[in-house]
């Protein structure tokens, strides 16, 4: 209780995605704030080592394992290297997905861009949390934090293989909490809105997110402003915590009321004066 | 290594309407978390309970005995909160009647009690605090409700109601300050217990039943509680989180 137990320090936390984006600041944070060592993986090698190189600026261990999620050998290979180099896991968290780059009729995708999506940001989690399976509950003892989305919970115009997928992710997080309520591993899920995440891009990339687009998308949100990054580390922390350890099988929404707000647009203030009698 | 973004210090926070469960844990963890705490409901040892644990801890506390259902005792409790800490910068609304009765033989007075001690004075306190909240542009509103929010229970509907209505006031009040700096989320609980037991009978059927096969210890909603109340939480509103050990993935 309180902020004593949410420290992580001499936890080792694996953190799918998190050379970039949200599971770049994750892994910060939970290297930062709460003093674990972090294992990141994803496809690409230069931002996992910069990220790596982050934590390790920080004083905490790093490791960054290229790995292709979908791949289930070699989640598998990522696991058991993260077993021999750091002697155990206590965290896992799934951040590696594709965003929904381009938007069709049902009628025009094509099987491949549907088993895509599907894989990296459905199947690419099942084969994480199967991998730790049997280690978590050696242990008798794991966090695994999921990252869905909105997205997830409602739907998205033309946006289906990625809603289907995130809805999937948000299922598997419930059974896996149900299956798993007595062997002291907790399972939740966070549900992002919109975050500006330009700053955790690669410096060689160009900026993807225009600043004029950040305000106006900003704008649109009930708080009337875009998330910031650490503010998922910090939910991550204290969903890795022991802190949280009666919560499981939940999906934390952080979107500053944007989901709730889904009955109007946001900002829309209803004008009607009732006549008193 | 902590995080100053989980904690409160020189923060203030007013806990209402519990005389009877949460109010010692929940200013505990506040006030472990840094704030000072005042608590208010009606008159009852509890009070004093939540008092000492906070003084423990080293941060001030007050204890204000009133009736939640008068909405002039509730202007006066916020009153007496700012004249002794000078603001709130966190409320949270605990009310939990204990009420089980079949439908049929609910009487109207009772339906007017219950869901008046917890959904009413949960709107009277939101009303009173959030004035103050408002001119500060700045405030945390944390009502714990219940899974009874948004599930049915045998001979439960009076709480039923009281529950869900406070959820539903919960989101649409997060929206109506989403600009003024202002969040409002929920906490709802499963079975929950400080001694093991519920005193509702046939315990081991429903332990049997339980995803975890065991009840919640109020301490435990106490980091959640300090997770929504802190500056870490800024973009969470409108939300009800469960703290129910599996309990409302069960099919």
């Amino acid at each position: 209780m309180g902020s004593r137990n949410r420290n992580l320090m001499g936890k080792v936390a694996i953190i799918t995605g998190g050379g970039t984006g949200l599971g770049k600041a994750i892994a910060l944070v939970l290297a930062r704030a709460g003093g674990a060592d972090v294992v990141v993986a994803g496809r690409r090698v230069e931002p996992l080592e910069q990220t790596a190189k982050e934590a390790r600026a920080i004083g905490q261990r790093a490791l960054a394992v290229p790995t292709d999620v979908t791949d289930s050998q070699q989640v598998n290979r990522m696991i058991e290297r993260t077993l021999s180099e750091m002697g155990k896991i206590d965290i896992l968290i799934n951040s590696a997905g594709i965003p929904s780059s381009h938007l069709e009729p049902i009628e025009d995708i094509t099987d491949e861009e549907w088993h895509r999506s599907i894989s990296a940001n459905l199947t690419g989690t099942f084969f994480c949390c199967r991998a730790v399976a049997r280690h978590f509950l050696a242990q008798k003892s794991g966090k695994v934090i999921n990252i869905s989305a909105g997205g997830g919970l409602r739907g998205g115009r033309d946006n289906y293989a990625y809603c289907a997928a995130k809805a999937g992710v948000i299922s598997l997080t419930c059974s896996l909490a149900w299956s798993w309520a007595r062997d002291n591993i907790q399972v939740n899920n966070i549900a992002p809105g919109w975050f500006d995440v330009s700053s955790l891009q690669p410096q060689t990339e160009p900026p993807k997110i225009p600043a004029n687009v950040v305000q106006e998308r900003g704008a649109r949100i009930p708080v009337g402003r875009a998330g910031i990054p650490q503010e998922i580390g910090f939910l991550a922390l204290f969903l890795a915590s022991d802190a949280s350890d009666y919560i499981t099988g939940q999906t934390f929404i952080m979107d500053g009321g944007s989901l709730g707000a889904a009955h109007a647009p946001a900002g829309y203030v209803p004008a009607i004066t009732l006549k008193e009698d | 290594m902590v995080s100053e973004e989980f904690t409160l210090w020189g923060e203030t926070a007013l806990v209402a309407g519990d005389s009877r469960f949460w109010s010692k844990y929940v200013a505990a963890a506040l006030a472990e978390a840094g704030a000072d705490v005042a608590v208010a409901a009606r008159n009852s040892k509890k009070l004093d309970e939540a008092v000492r644990q906070v003084l423990r801890l080293g941060r001030k506390a007050m204890a204000i005995p009133i009736d939640m259902t008068k909405s002039s005792h509730i202007e006066k409790m916020v009153e007496q909160v700012l004249a002794e800490f000078g603001k709130i910068d966190i409320l949270v609304n605990a009310s939990d009647p204990e009420f089980v009765k079949p439908f049929v033989e609910i009487k109207e007075d009772e339906w007017h009690r219950i869901v008046e001690t917890s959904l009413f004075s949960v709107f009277h306190c939101c009303q009173a605090v959030g004035k103050h909240m408002l001119e500060r542009k700045k405030g945390r509103l944390i009502n714990i409700t219940s899974c009874l929010a948004e599930r049915g229970l045998t001979n439960s509907s009076a709480y039923c109601v009281a529950m869900g209505g406070i959820l539903q006031l919960t989101r649409a009040l997060a929206l109506e300050w989403a600009r003024d700096g202002i969040t409002v989320n929920a906490i709802g609980p499963a079975w929950f217990s400080e001694t093991g037991k519920t005193g509702m009978g046939q315990e081991d059927v429903l332990l049997r039943y339980l995803p975890s096969k065991r009840y919640g210890h109020p301490e435990e909603i106490g980091s959640l509680l300090v997770y929504l109340a802190s500056d870490a939480s800024d973009f969470i509103t409108g939300q009800l989180v469960y703290v129910d050990g599996a309990v409302m993935v069960h099919i």
